[in-house]
């Protein structure tokens, strides 16, 4: 229970913030019961099949698995209405050392952008050893076919080479290849630019309300375009792949998903249509499993993130079209930005070096 | 400004990637990958600090100084990691220098 009454009307919130800030909340401990079912069950539904040497789903424990979802989110949302002044009425102050005076809110958001940094850096070490650690795939394979006298250290068709073949070899290979990976580095860059409009117009005190609420709903509505646009264009790259038919002045191109490259995590017979000894028509075939997977991980984890931003910005939108956001309480944009920035940064490292590398 | 400069930095990024460096290479004595990764990792540092330092007011705010040292606490780590990289990279042990080699100072 939240404790003193008096500050929580209700012991599902919203607090009373006459009296000052709440000083606790059973909310965290509602979280860490659904987060700790959400573990224990996932752990239990799969087996290890020791035959095939991989993974299967058990077939049970799915139902428990939402119910620790939502019980998770019930207590988010308990804590959202308990400690949060949504109308901007009260910012509560850091009061320890050493961020004293500090918005709390903010000081939290930055901790949890560095739990955060450290999430992707571990990803970022992990692709950096394998890179650093595993022979270039078109090296081996300019290492020439295997021959007993002439070059015993070569590749030999239909046995597999484990090496690094980064995405970027596929990617990086055309301007069409590379389109949704460009144009995504610029939607994200455009949706910062964007959020940092919407707060500066919620701030504004010398425009009528009316004016604000359509030009802070306009960019954060932009914002959740462009977050959708990025994330579109993702199942493009990774499933889909596009089609542009011959325009006279552009050529006929089907770009193929990474997917349908064989770009995938479980390939250990992948075949890139350049490794092809043009002498005998050899194809060199290659295990790209830890390369796959370093690059899938590392996208699909800030993908992740992406699509965890849209889920707030639906929320923000919404508001904004209600005409919630005001000066008082602009501040709630600048901290969803720092996290928007954050994708936006994560991104501008993997970008160069997961696409264009 | 730092909108159109990050736009600006980023084309050219995608442009050094469609670039013909091959005679720059060769003249620099290095492999045109070698140089896409340098121009790449040139190009990302002030891209870094331009989101970092003005869209997340990292630079010039009165609480920016301490937010830095939180944004940037997790630098120890990463640096801890990248230095197990280098140390367990497989040519580690014949690439160190002799200073730092396995019996180097009796060790």
């Amino acid at each position: 229970m939240s404790g003193d009454h008096d500050h929580h009307p209700s012991p599902l919130g919203p607090h009373d913030w006459s009296h000052g800030a709440p000083h606790n909340s059973y909310a965290p401990i509602v979280m860490s019961i659904g987060i700790g079912l959400f573990l224990f069950v996932f752990a239990g539904m799969f087996d290890y099949n020791l035959e095939l040497s991989e993974h299967e789903y058990t077939g049970h424990g799915l139902l428990w698995l939402f119910v620790a979802i939502i019980i998770t989110g019930l207590g988010l949302l308990i804590w959202w209405r308990q400690d949060l002044s949504f109308d901007g009425t009260y910012e509560p102050l850091a009061t320890g050392a050493p961020f004293r005076n500090i918005q709390i809110r903010k000081v939290g958001m930055f901790v949890f952008l560095m739990s955060e940094m450290m999430v992707f850096t571990s990803l970022f070490s992990t692709y950096m050893r394998y890179r650093l650690g595993l022979r270039r795939c078109d090296d081996v394979f300019a290492d020439g076919l295997f021959d007993p006298v002439t070059n015993p250290t070569g590749w030999q068709e239909a046995v597999p080479v484990t090496c690094f073949e980064p995405a970027s070899h596929l990617i990086a290979s055309s301007w069409w290849h590379l389109a949704p990976g460009a144009i995504n580095t610029f939607a994200l860059i455009i949706s910062s630019f964007t959020i940092v409009q919407a707060l500066r117009y919620a701030k504004k005190t010398d425009i009528d309300e009316e004016l604000r609420r359509k030009r802070v709903t306009m960019f954060l509505g932009t914002t959740w375009v462009l977050a959708i646009l990025f994330l579109t264009l993702k199942m493009v790259e990774w499933f889909v792949g596009f089609y542009i038919p011959d325009l006279g002045f552009i050529h006929e191109h089907d770009i193929k998903s990474l997917v349908a490259e064989g770009y995938t995590i479980g390939n250990d017979h992948y075949q890139h249509h350049s490794y092809v000894d043009e002498a005998t028509g050899a194809h060199m075939t290659a295990n790209i499993r830890v390369s796959a997977s370093t690059f899938y991980v590392t996208t699909g984890t800030h993908g992740a993130h992406v699509a965890g931003g849209i889920i707030g910005l639906t929320y923000m939108t919404f508001k904004a079209w209600k005409g919630g956001y005001t000066p008082s309480n602009a501040v709630s944009i600048e901290y969803f930005g720092l996290y928007w920035h954050f994708v936006d940064l994560v991104w501008v490292l993997v970008f160069p070096f997961f696409y264009l590398y | 400004m730092n909108f159109y400069g990050l736009m600006l930095l980023t084309a050219i990024e995608v442009g050094a990637v469609g670039a013909n460096l091959e005679s720059t290479a060769e003249t620099l004595g290095m492999t045109e990958n070698g140089i896409t990764l340098w121009i790449l990792t040139i190009i990302a540092i002030p891209k870094f600090f331009m989101i970092a330092g003005i869209f997340m007011h990292l630079y010039g705010d009165p609480d920016s100084g301490i937010l830095t040292m939180t944004a940037l606490f997790p630098a120890f780590f990463i640096i801890i990691m990248i230095l197990f990289i280098g140390l367990t990279h497989p040519d580690a042990a014949s690439g160190l220098p002799a200073w730092c080699r396995p019996g180097a100072w009796g060790l």
